[in-house]
């Protein structure tokens, strides 16, 4: 038997009998409402009215405002959209209004539409809205000259997008998303799925199966196959809710779903497999070393502070990507699947930075994993009390 | 044949094992005898990688033991667990995938050993549902799903009632008739005497007594008389010079004796005349081997 094959197999069992269990068919339902629950609910207590303070300067923007108007109070919208319109002199007093908030943006010559920041509530739908205003104008016109440049016109560049805040404001809004999501996704993997492996490696030991099944196995293939095996079934409920939720705004209509620039969704998967198989093989180990679940929390104590102080140092890389705490920590495996991810999101990481941080962290994979192992086999084959780890590592000197 | 040659353990200030030595023949059956804590534990589970050794080595058929051998080698550790949640249907089958079999076979082979334990019907049922002996015989499954050729058993018999201690043995009879090596520990020698042609036996670590038990016994320098009649004056008759020991339990006199020591005075004092009801002479039993072995 090829180790492929004993981790496969080991992986095969805890799929089917996890997805079997009933606390697993419970979190799946439960979670699958939770996503209803966040889908549906603002619909159903959805505002009455929409309501927008918008500052004009020069000419043309009434048009604009009417055609807008007109479109999202079209017979059947339930919502009522109103506009109150309030005129500049000039184009410097209107940018400041913007960037206090007293108005909620700024349409100039019914040319350019300025808003404060990037993907705020309030400005992406106003910005929605009049875009639409504009094109209707446009072709409104076009149909009163007769329609020679409709194709023109239909394919023409819309307003231009200006932020206050300077950067591109869609791709910037994404990054920034994805840097949090990104985040948010490994932190919580590695918790709950941490939390899962070690259950499920001091069941073994506290049942006493982990005897027969080491005797045919290495503990590193046994290690392996329970990690992939709680990854693969956690990832899959995550990406099947993902999914769904995706499907779901698609079909309300709730939220513009944004295109995400694919290197960075690339970056964040490989980090999150590296974060993800770090964790799982300490949490592993660190399951071995006890027969009783409630001996449990003492001994994952310090694996959960590391992946805690990771998840704060990569908030702070958010708002400084290159300061030295970030760049630091993108060297140092146990905050690097946190820190660097979010570096890349911001285009913030040379790429042998992000080179060397991924090699390092993989050397550290491979190096953990055989030394997991050995703390593994020591651990689990000594019932009782909980083993400290030196004792374990010295009890089986591979 | 599975043979272990000179393995050495320690734990710190304690010598687990202290060269140990013994061999299991193919289609035999070995008893592994010794006090709590002599190492039989760590012997057993050296077989299957489970102790670092210090020194020593492992072999089967003349080869070292790797993942491959051990694949078709049958293991009942002393901590009796499975999956107290899986289907015995499923959990059985599965232990024989990890030994390298097929799914079609593995899941073929857990239905015949549940027929053949009278286990049939509960094939779905976890294994947590079912009676403290009925999770024994399915343990025994596990060992043998896959057809080892060598079974190592830790204390197969503790905790059997003696229906249970039936099936056990029979089956282990039959799987060293068809030609498999079988090594059990356990305590009750009687059984081991019963059952097993070899014997090894292990104090501190080290194999204190080994081989066939026929001559075992035959090499003993002891014979024993057993004896029950009317009256005996025990004090008197442990004085005689080839008497090493005597016991009475109330009706029979056990009399040790030195092999080719002069008996005769010995004869001239039992009072043989009449109400003789008992009288053996044999060699010493597996009991009497291992006594003089541990404690010398």
């Amino acid at each position: 038997m090829t180790s492929w094959q004993a981790i496969r197999l080991v992986m095969g069992r805890e799929i089917r009998e996890r997805s079997r269990s009933g606390a697993f068919i419970v979190s799946v339902v439960l979670t699958l409402l939770l996503v209803a629950a966040v889908l549906f609910l603002p619909l159903i207590f959805a505002d009455d009215d929409v309501h927008y303070q918008v500052g004009v300067v020069g000419d043309g923007n009434q048009a604009v405002i009417d055609s807008a108007l007109a479109l999202a109070n079209r017979p059947g919208r339930e919502v009522r959209t109103t506009v109150e319109v309030i005129p500049f002199s000039s184009r410097e007093e209107a940018e400041r209004a913007a960037d206090t908030e007293e108005v909620d943006g700024v349409l100039m010559d019914g040319q350019e539409i300025v808003v404060r920041g990037a993907g705020g509530e309030a400005g992406g739908a106003l910005e929605r809205l009049l875009q639409q205003g504009a094109r209707s104008v446009q072709i409104e016109g076009l149909v009163a000259s007769g329609a020679g440049e409709v194709v023109e016109i239909l394919t023409s560049a819309p307003l231009e997008v200006r932020s206050l805040s300077g950067a591109d404001t869609d791709e910037n809004s994404e990054r920034s998303l994805i840097a949090f999501g990104g985040l948010m996704l490994l932190y919580m993997a590695v918790l709950l799925y941490g939390s899962l492996i070690l259950t499920g490696v001091t069941e073994e030991k506290t049942n006493r199966v982990v005897e027969v099944l080491l005797a045919a196995f290495e503990p590193w293939q046994l290690l392996a196959g329970k990690i992939l095996g709680i990854g693969l079934l956690g990832l899959s409920q995550f990406v099947g809710t993902v999914v769904i939720a995706m499907v779901g705004i698609e079909l309300t209509g709730i939220v513009d779903l944004p295109e995400f620039p694919i290197d960075s969704i690339l970056v964040l998967l490989l980090w999150f497999i590296l974060g993800y198989s770090f964790f799982a093989v300490m949490f592993g180990a660190a399951g071995a070393l006890v027969s009783r679940a409630e001996d449990a929390q003492s001994v994952v104590a310090p694996i959960s502070l590391v992946a805690v102080a990771g998840f704060f140092i990569a908030i702070q890389a958010v708002s400084n990507p290159t300061s030295t705490l970030s760049v630091v920590t993108t060297f140092i495996p146990p905050t690097a699947p946190f820190v660097a991810p979010v570096r890349f999101a911001f285009q913030a990481i040379p790429l042998w930075q992000m080179a060397v941080s991924v090699a390092l962290m993989a050397l550290t994979i491979v190096v953990i994993t055989r030394l997991a192992g050995r703390v593994y086999l020591g651990g689990l084959l000594r019932f009782g009390s909980r083993v400290k780890v030196r004792e374990a590592f010295r009890s089986a000197e591979l | 044949m599975l043979e272990l040659s000179r393995l050495s353990k320690r734990y710190g200030e304690v010598r687990a094992l202290d060269e140990c030595s013994f061999r299991v023949e193919r289609g035999r059956m070995l008893g592994f005898l010794g006090p709590n804590g002599a190492g039989k534990t760590t012997a057993m589970r050296s077989v299957f990688n489970l102790v670092s050794l210090d020194e020593g080595s492992v072999t089967w058929r003349g080869m070292p033991v790797g993942q491959a051998e051990r694949l078709r080698f049958g293991y009942m550790p002393e901590q009796r667990g499975l999956y107290p949640k899986m289907r015995i249907g499923r959990q059985l089958a599965y232990l024989g995938r990890i030994h390298g079999m097929t799914a079609a076979e593995a899941s073929g082979a857990a239905e015949r050993w549940l027929e053949e334990l009278g286990l049939a019907d509960r094939i779905g049922d976890p294994l947590e549902k079912l009676s403290h002996g009925n999770q024994q015989r399915v343990q025994l499954a596990a060992a043998l799903i896959h057809d080892p050729e060598l079974l190592v058993l830790d204390e197969p018999f503790s905790g059997l009632d003696p229906f249970g201690v039936e099936t056990m043995a029979e089956i282990l009879r039959s799987r060293a008739a068809e030609g498999a090596a079988v090594v059990f520990s356990s305590h009750q020698l009687d059984m081991v005497e019963d059952l097993c042609q070899d014997v090894a036996i292990i104090n501190h670590g080290r194999v204190v007594m080994a081989g066939e038990v026929r001559q075992l016994k035959m090499d003993s320098p002891y014979w024993v008389i057993e004896v029950e009649m009317r009256s005996a004056d025990t004090e008197r008759l442990s004085r005689i010079d080839a008497v090493v020991s005597v016991d009475f339990d109330g009706y029979r006199h056990r009399i040790v004796v030195r092999k080719g020591g002069d008996l005769s005075d010995l004869v001239s004092r039992l009072d043989l005349g009449g109400d003789v009801r008992h009288f053996t002479f044999s060699a010493p039993s597996l009991s009497e081997l291992f006594r003089e072995a541990v404690v010398g």
